[in-house]
């Protein structure tokens, strides 16, 4: 420690402020007296007023909106598909498009139900309510589905963003597949709600939103920092972590600031959370390796970093003998979870399906069939002509269950300027996983051809994920479960090793299931939350 | 996570160029002065004026009319002009790098534009903003010989000639894309959520 060294006292340290850990600090405030005190590595991100003119140089340009929004010399290497460098106030979610399915019960079962993969150590029913938190907290409009495919406790806190004229014709053809598809659950006002406007359908959810719709999680930081109700550090990456040799608990988190000054700062609390995602929070774990423990801290299994999850996709876009106007709400599509809950004993395959509008092959363009230059009217006649019908994409999620060595390490090659070896990720399917990749991906080729024909239509194009790059919505690398030698964490997200360290919301997830993970991560991080308030109030 | 895909929104940067950038950035002209050598310097934020003017008569739909011609044509000034090059990318899913956008291309399109002129004088032996705009064309088909893009327009940043760029700019728009459909849509514009589920009003009746 250096002589200008800080030093916070905290009863509850949340490391990471990405979306789990603003709404876990929003119900540990509310839950508890403790103080809670929340370090983040990067900067608060571009202010809700600024968000507009950030959005049309966006649109302009395809400038960030969230400049600045990381560090430099802090970032994943390896098959980072789904990973986002992104390190300020909010994290990744300052940037997410809202789109919050919940997971299906057989995520949870897929070992009991189906012989393969892993149970997670709760159920979908246990979740069920911090779902159903999860949803209020963050204000998720959706739409009923079928409740054998889309089952729930209690309906959705607002009503769903309207399915307009381009998705009404493509539900009728979806139908006509038999294929039942609502409106797709989004953290985005359908209504004016808590404070924040009405969405107002300007396409770039992803990657700002210029009205506040959008769910993102400053607006909870600012809510709980105005109330005094956190103490929230900025710049100051936390990069060890230490615990008593003789207790096992953690005793303090030692960080530096990530200013130029770069000074050293200890925190102390009671209790401490990682709510960093996937990659940081095990990435911290392996770097407060000591003496005692070589492998890093909560190791004893030697999980750490491992069974890192995610999911691939196929999409198409299809010619539909419909008139569709791309543009109406672009980034709204439908959703249906009817290949979520498969029958057992069938060869495996889960996944989600979405339909959007599309624009692909209704473009303007600069020459004709024939090789004809297109200028002037020439050009906006032939558009007229390619801009006529309609184009629909469709998309399906397929879950890939992860191999012990699917992994997370430390790649000593690459340092940041504390000289903090950076993560390196390796993802890696299952052996049962990778035995069915190819089944599974020209079934749901031939699932769109059925649809395609369905509807009197054409296959204009069909791509699968580059899975060299990584998989999508990502989570694991620090796995719940009851037995200690095949888990880091239990059930409530507490670690196995340390009884005052526990770990929140993605890296504790067994798989990743089939659909957008967000509102997973939050649910299992606030189920985190009720635990930790529960042992705080003991 | 990628409905639709952050690529498909970088490949479209420049979408609604015209209607929010030239909506906040002036457009004034810096010199009137003339060359004897056929190009003109009217000089529109390092455009030259009459060049480009000529230009847009050649690569617009006149069926827009001359008014929405010069309005498209001091968009695609505002927006050039707007331009931050080495500006941070959005990044997120999809790759971890931060990446920047590309130096600026506005001096090669001015270039490009005196070459127009240049080329005018050595096929058609007059300056370009002379000719009418069937002899323009020609000029400007030779110097596009090259290009491509069979599929579709590249985005405005990425077009590779200002006559392309000045075009794809235009096309970008919510009022192309209009004309294009027949109806009312206004792709990407921030309006209420009322209405969504009717079919988009045509063009040609009340404005939705």
């Amino acid at each position: 420690m250096t002589q200008n060294a800080r030093t916070i006292a905290a009863d509850i340290l949340i490391v990471g402020s990405g979306i789990t850990a603003a709404l876990m600090a929003a119900r540990l405030a509310e839950t508890t007296t403790r103080k809670i005190t929340v370090v983040e590595a990067g900067r608060t991100s571009t202010p809700f007023a600024e968000r507009t003119r950030a959005r049309e140089r966006f649109v302009a340009y395809g400038e960030s909106p969230w400049k600045q929004d990381h560090l430099d010399d802090q970032n994943a290497y390896g098959t980072t598909w789904g990973f986002s460098p992104s390190m300020n106030v909010g994290g990744l979610a300052m940037h997410w498009g809202g789109v919050s399915p919940r997971y299906s019960p057989e995520d949870f079962q897929l070992r009991s139900q189906f012989g393969i993969g892993d149970d997670w150590p709760y159920s979908y029913d246990d979740l069920d309510p911090f779902y159903q938190e999860a949803e209020e907290r963050m204000g998720v409009a959706g739409e009923q589905g079928p409740p054998a495919l889309d089952p729930r406790g209690k309906p959705y806190p607002l009503p769903p963003l309207p399915v307009n004229y381009n998705l009404q014709q493509l539900q009728t053809w979806a139908a006509a597949a038999g294929i039942p598809a609502w409106s797709t659950p989004s953290a985005k006002n359908s209504i004016p709600h808590a404070g924040r406007a009405q969405c107002q359908r300007c396409d770039t959810c992803y990657p700002v939103c210029p009205t506040g719709a959008k769910y993102s999680p400053d607006f909870t930081w600012d809510a709980l920092v105005q109330g005094r109700k956190v103490e929230l550090i900025t710049e100051t990456l936390v990069r060890r972590l230490e615990a008593d040799p003789k207790t096992g608990r953690i005793t303090r988190a030692l960080a530096n600031r990530t200013d130029a000054g770069g000074q050293a700062v200890t925190i102390t609390a009671r209790t401490y959370v990682l709510a960093a995602g996937f990659v940081w929070s095990p990435h911290l774990l392996l770097l407060s390796r000591d003496s005692r423990h070589p492998n890093g801290l909560a190791n004893r299994s030697g999980l750490v970093g491992r069974y890192l999850a995610g999911h691939r996709n196929v999409n198409a876009y299809l010619r539909l003998p419909m008139e569709l106007y791309p543009g109406i709400n672009a980034q709204h599509s439908l959703v249906s979870k009817k290949f979520m809950r498969p029958v057992r004993g069938q060869r495996y395959l889960r996944h989600d399906l979405r339909i959007w509008e599309s624009s692909v092959g209704r473009e303007p363009r600069l020459r004709d069939d024939k090789g004809g230059l297109l200028l002037g009217d020439a050009m906006l006649t032939d558009w007229k002509t390619r801009a006529a019908g309609a184009t629909a994409r469709v998309r399906a999620y397929y879950d890939v269950l992860p191999h012990r060595d699917s992994m997370l390490s430390l790649d000593d090659s690459r340092v940041n300027r504390f000289g903090d070896p950076m993560p390196a990720l390796a993802f890696q399917d299952s052996t049962e996983s990778a035995a069915l990749k190819a089944w599974q991906e020209e079934s749901l080729r031939t699932l769109f051809r059925e649809m395609a024909r369905a509807g009197n239509g054409e296959i204009l194009r069909m791509e699968n994920s580059a899975n060299d790059l990584g998989q999508e919505h990502p989570a694991g690398g620090c796995r719940a479960g009851n037995d200690p030698a095949q888990s880091v964490v239990n059930g409530w997200g507490q670690a196995h090793d340390h009884e005052n360290l526990w770990v929140a919301g993605a890296p504790t997830q067994t798989t990743a299931s089939c659909c957008n993970g967000t509102l997973t991560f939050v649910a299992v991080g606030l189920r985190t939350a009720s635990a930790i308030a529960r042992e705080s109030v003991a | 996570m990628t409905e639709p895909t952050r690529r498909a929104f970088l490949k479209t940067a420049g979408l609604l160029a015209g209607a929010t950038v030239a909506g906040t950035t002036g457009c004034t002209t810096e010199s009137t002065q003339r060359s004897a050598t056929g190009t003109r310097n009217d000089r529109v934020l390092g455009f030259d004026g009459d060049l480009l003017t000529a230009l847009a008569e050649v690569v617009l739909p006149a069926s827009i009319g001359a008014d929405a011609g010069r309005r498209a044509t001091r968009a695609f000034v505002a927006w050039a002009d707007g331009y931050d090059p080495v500006a941070e990318e959005m990044h997120g899913y999809g790759y971890s790098d931060v990446r920047y956008l590309p130096a600026d291309p506005s001096p090669a399109w001015r270039a490009q534009l005196d070459a127009l002129n240049a080329l005018a004088m050595r096929t058609k032996g007059k300056g370009f903003v002379t000719l009418d705009v069937p002899a323009r064309s020609e000029v400007v088909a030779a110097a596009l010989r090259r290009e491509r893009n069979n599929d579709r327009l590249p985005a405005p940043l990425g077009a590779s000639h200002v006559a392309i760029a000045l075009l794809a700019h235009w096309a970008s728009s919510p009022d192309a894309w209009n004309l294009a459909l027949g109806v009312q849509v206004s792709p990407g514009a921030c309006r209420a959520l009322d209405g969504v589920a009717r079919k988009p009003l045509p063009i040609a009746g009340p404005r939705a």
